[in-house]
């Protein structure tokens, strides 16, 4: 029998993969993929919930594609960013990208 | 049958995760992230959402990831395999994601919620997210497609190349 705490664990190691790739990760295209993972994990909670907790609304769903429409905006911008970046300092990697550091 | 399915989908999923946050090549880390998203999507089918699960693998398979490959390719010779990936706290990153994952673990299993059983009854359909979506939740629907045309003209603006 699967329960909902299954489905929360699986997303919980899903956003823990994720936490690890955006705290290691030097490379700015991954830590975009890193936290697409977080998002996803999110996501399977929302509809986990929905469906465990309340199976008559669908609120969880609702949301859950709103969660999917932020993402996608938000990937767009930072990758065009990553691009952007690129074309002026010929890298992609987090510690290069020092201009504003003192 | 369902533990069986739910299973493999998680095992590969958690792989899957781990081989598109570790692998070298980031190409291949793209790749490994499809394979996450489309397992993802198998969770949703899973949990009786199939309508999350095609909007899923539509916008998450079909756009971000040609998105993400596109990005990977525009920035050329950077995916090199020899290049270092990982900034120097690789080993504090993941010692405190492990900390983090077994005390969430334990939260999880202390509490009462975690063994609930499936609801006997159906889950929501298409024609209750259609009219959720279009009802009480109008307002922020119409704001995520006012987000998507300002990421859209954002990007155009940030990407032209100026001369």
């Amino acid at each position: 029998m699967i329960s909902l705490g299954h489905f929360v664990a699986l997303s919980t190691v899903l956003f823990c993969i994720g936490l690890f790739g955006v705290l290691t990760q030097r490379n700015a295209i991954r830590f975009l993929i890193s936290i697409e993972l977080i998002l996803n994990a999110a996501n399977i909670n929302l509809v986990a919930f929905n469906r465990y907790l309340a199976p008559a609304s669908a609120e969880g769903q609702v949301v859950s594609l709103f969660v999917i429409g932020v993402a996608a905006a938000a990937s767009v911008v930072g990758l065009i960013l990553i691009i952007s970046i690129y074309r002026q300092r010929q890298s992609v990697f987090l510690d290069d990208f020092n201009l504003l550091k003192w | 049958m369902t533990e069986f399915v739910f299973y493999t989908i998680a095992v590969g999923l958690c792989a899957f995760a781990l081989l598109s946050v570790t692998v070298g090549d980031v190409f291949h880390s793209a790749v490994w992230l499809t394979f996450t998203l489309l397992s993802v999507a198998g969770v949703y089918f899973l949990l009786g959402a199939p309508f999350i699960g095609v909007i899923q693998v539509l916008v998450y398979v079909g756009g971000i990831m040609t998105l993400f490959i596109f990005a990977i390719k525009l920035t050329a010779n950077i995916g090199d395999a020899r290049i270092r990936q990982f900034t120097r706290q690789l080993w504090p990153g993941a010692v405190l994601a492990a900390v983090l994952l077994a005390f969430l673990l334990a939260v999880i299993r202390a509490n009462a919620w975690s063994a609930r059983a499936l609801p006997p009854v159906q889950g929501p359909d298409l024609k209750e997210i259609g009219t959720e979506l279009l009802t009480r939740y109008l307002l922020p629907f119409e704001f995520i497609s006012l987000l998507l045309l300002a990421a859209l003209v954002g990007a155009i603006v940030i990407g032209k190349v100026k001369k």
